[in-house]
């Protein structure tokens, strides 16, 4: 592996978290840079989305450090993550069904003109933001609940983009998709990325991430367990990372001291 | 003598309904010229298909003069085309007339697994159905398309060891278990071919050579109008020709295969130090967008690409070499030194000389190949009643 030299848009330096007995995260390392899409994948209970609430400023750190663009910050709740550029899709999604496209890209943080809601210029950047996005909505008026499971998905993540953001979370996004949602999902990460931010996808399924994922990171048990380059991982080997069945020897290239 | 009459017009019928289906589409002037027919047989004909449902016409313009334009009617059936990538996974809905109804687009992994490659197809082929108000009933074949050479007889990839884990798998048996309809299945650089050769840049040319620059390099040979597929379907995998001796073993076990030289593995290599981490994808955007960098090692492919074009040129002396797959998104930036590296080295003749040119259906010529290909497999049934002559007691329908 080549070092380096680039100053990643996150970095996360020894992280470690306990909800009482239970060690969720311990001494974890992390970074994303732009233009690039790291997967975050595990078992059940490894610690992946605990990671993810982080950077998105739900949960802090009980140790450790987090960096953007280079700088040490803290991010003691979500509207700070996302005053730095943090933008996140949970697995709920968290839209309104009775609302129209434009109305959830902007939920609670509205344009205004001078006295009222500025709904033209919202409604513009919408359009803008699909275009982008090259998403298959038909309308910036369409009420959410007319939109099938992959539309919402690609909605959802749409939102991410509105208020210029360097670095997207996403948790599960391809969860309960079918095929064809699925791969309309997928190509939006991969948008995403062309449009240079850095990403963090979340995921249970080994073939979306060896699809989209520049990196793999595998979390096991709270820690890192393997680095792997998606290019050219084959299943086998992040899969033994996984489950284990690869001694912890393989924690790799990626740790560095920070400082 | 009548029944005589009605076997002439049942084979007259037979012409221009292949005709219109080898063309997609054309007007009734250029279906004369086709057939051969006169324009007297060929108008009664159309009237004829047009009112048994066989036909659909549709008001086009040729040069300049409103034309009617004739397609086979869109309810004879649907074909699927597919095409399975290193890389990526496209399905698309097609008719008669060869035109794209829907059609969707899913990335994949590096080394796919055949297994969960054949499921997402099949799912994708019924969720595309759906969306264009179909079932799986109407569509008259499937084509598929693979990134290695295909043995026609069983539709099993014929050199093992190119696509890992896909080799023992009958692919066509595979899919049309699963899916019901007839597949046929082929390699996606003779797709190109038979897209560009039919409907697409080489479409004047009886000759003409179909190169496909993508994660690897393959070519598909059309000589005298027709595919040359070779006895085992490995005419043209160009990808593994020697280009250099010293070089790293490819996959296929030779050493210094094309592929190693200009497989996607082997662009990026260089760049990395430099860039970080990038795809093939990242290397075309950013040759696009003026990178010296990416654009030297995008260059430095299409020459060596046209030295083993040049080879081949000099073997089939095609008069048009078509350049298709990923890599020639990058326009002239891959087809200048390409062309080059070609006109230096083949011989050159008075009477036709070669002519490099970018694929008309892009990076959609693959796709389009598979359903040109699921379309020529396809049977028409005409049931035509004989409107002609009433009362004949011949009915007049004929399968082709």
């Amino acid at each position: 592996m080549t070092a380096d030299q680039r100053v990643p848009l996150v970095a996360m330096h020894g992280i470690t978290k306990r909800f009482g007995a239970i060690e969720a995260l311990v001494d974890v390392d992390l970074h994303v840079h732009a233009h690039e899409v790291v997967a975050l994948v595990g078992d059940n209970g490894a610690g992946k989305s605990t990671l993810a609430k982080m950077i998105s400023g739900v949960l802090q750190p009980d140790a450790g450090m987090i960096e953007i663009g280079g700088e040490e910050v803290a991010l003691p709740s979500p509207q700070a993550a996302h005053a730095l550029g943090v933008a996140t899709v949970f697995q709920d999604l968290a839209l309104c069904d009775n609302l129209d496209v434009t109305a959830n890209l902007y939920l609670g943080r509205e344009l205004r003109s001078r006295f009222a809601r500025d709904d033209g210029r919202m409604e513009e950047s919408a359009r803008r933001v699909l275009r982008e996005l090259k998403s298959r909505i038909p309308s910036a008026r369409t009420p959410l609940r007319n939109l099938s499971a992959g539309q919402r998905q690609a909605v959802a993540i749409a939102r991410t983009l509105i208020g210029n953001p360097r670095i997207i979370v996403l948790d599960e996004p391809t969860g309960a998709l079918s095929v064809a949602h699925t791969a309309e999902v997928l190509t939006h990460v991969q948008r995403l990325r062309d449009l240079g931010l850095g990403v963090i996808l979340i995921s249970h399924n080994m073939n979306d991430v060896r699809a989209v994922a520049d990196r793999i990171e595998v979390l096991r048990h709270g820690r890192n367990n393997g680095t792997f380059d998606a290019a050219t991982a084959s299943y086998e080997d992040v899969l033994a990372a996984i489950t284990g069945a690869v001694p912890l020897g393989r924690r790799t290239s990626s740790r560095h001291i920070a400082g | 003598m009548a029944g005589s009459q009605s076997a002439l017009r049942a084979a007259n019928r037979s012409v221009v309904v292949d005709t219109v289906k080898q063309f997609g589409g054309l007007t009734q002037v250029e279906l004369v010229e086709a057939t051969g027919l006169s324009p007297a047989t060929v108008s009664i004909i159309v009237r004829e298909l047009l009112g048994a449902g066989v036909v659909d016409i549709a008001t086009t313009t040729r040069s300049g003069r409103r034309a009617q334009l004739v397609t086979l009617a869109r309810r004879v059936g649907l074909a699927v085309g597919v095409q399975i990538g290193h890389r990526h996974l496209s399905v698309a809905l097609g008719d008669f007339s060869h035109e794209i109804i829907a059609e969707q687009h899913l990335p994949l992994p590096h080394d796919h697994r055949v297994d969960t490659s054949l499921d997402r197809v099949a799912l994708l082929v019924s969720d595309l159905l759906e969306q264009v108000g179909s079932e799986l009933v109407e569509v008259v074949g499937i084509g598929v398309g693979l990134p290695a050479p295909v043995d026609s007889g069983t539709g099993m990839i014929s050199v093992r060891g190119l696509m890992r884990g896909w080799d023992d798998v009958h692919i066509g048996q595979v899919l049309s278990k699963r899916l019901g309809r007839p597949v046929h299945v082929e390699n996606d650089a003779n797709l190109g071919a038979l897209a560009e050769s039919t409907l697409g840049a080489g479409r004047e040319y009886l000759d003409s050579v179909y190169v496909r620059a993508s994660y690897g390099t393959g070519a598909g040979l059309i000589l005298s109008g027709r595919l040359h597929r070779g006895f085992a379907g490995t005419a043209g995998e160009i990808g593994h020709i020697q280009v250099d001796p010293q070089g790293a073993v490819c996959r296929c076990g030779g050493r210094g295969c094309l592929d190693t030289v200009v497989g996607a593995q082997a662009l990026i290599e260089p760049l990395r130090g430099t860039y970080g981490s990038l795809t093939l994808r990242d290397v075309i955007s950013r040759a696009l967008a003026g990178d010296r960098g990416c654009a030297q090692v995008v260059a430095d492919a299409g020459a060596t690409i046209g030295e083993v074009v040049a080879g081949l040129g000099v073997a089939v002396n095609p008069q048009c070499v078509v350049v298709g797959g990923e890599l020639a998104e990058t326009g002239e930036l891959l087809l200048g030194p390409l062309r080059e590296a070609v006109l230096r080295r083949v011989l050159p003749n008075e009477i036709a000389p070669i002519d490099v040119v970018p694929a008309a259906f892009g990076p959609k010529a693959e796709v389009v190949g598979a359903l040109a290909l699921a379309l020529q497999h396809a049977d028409v049934v005409l049931e035509v009643p004989d409107v002609v002559v009433p009362g004949v007691t011949d009915d007049g329908s004929r399968e082709v």
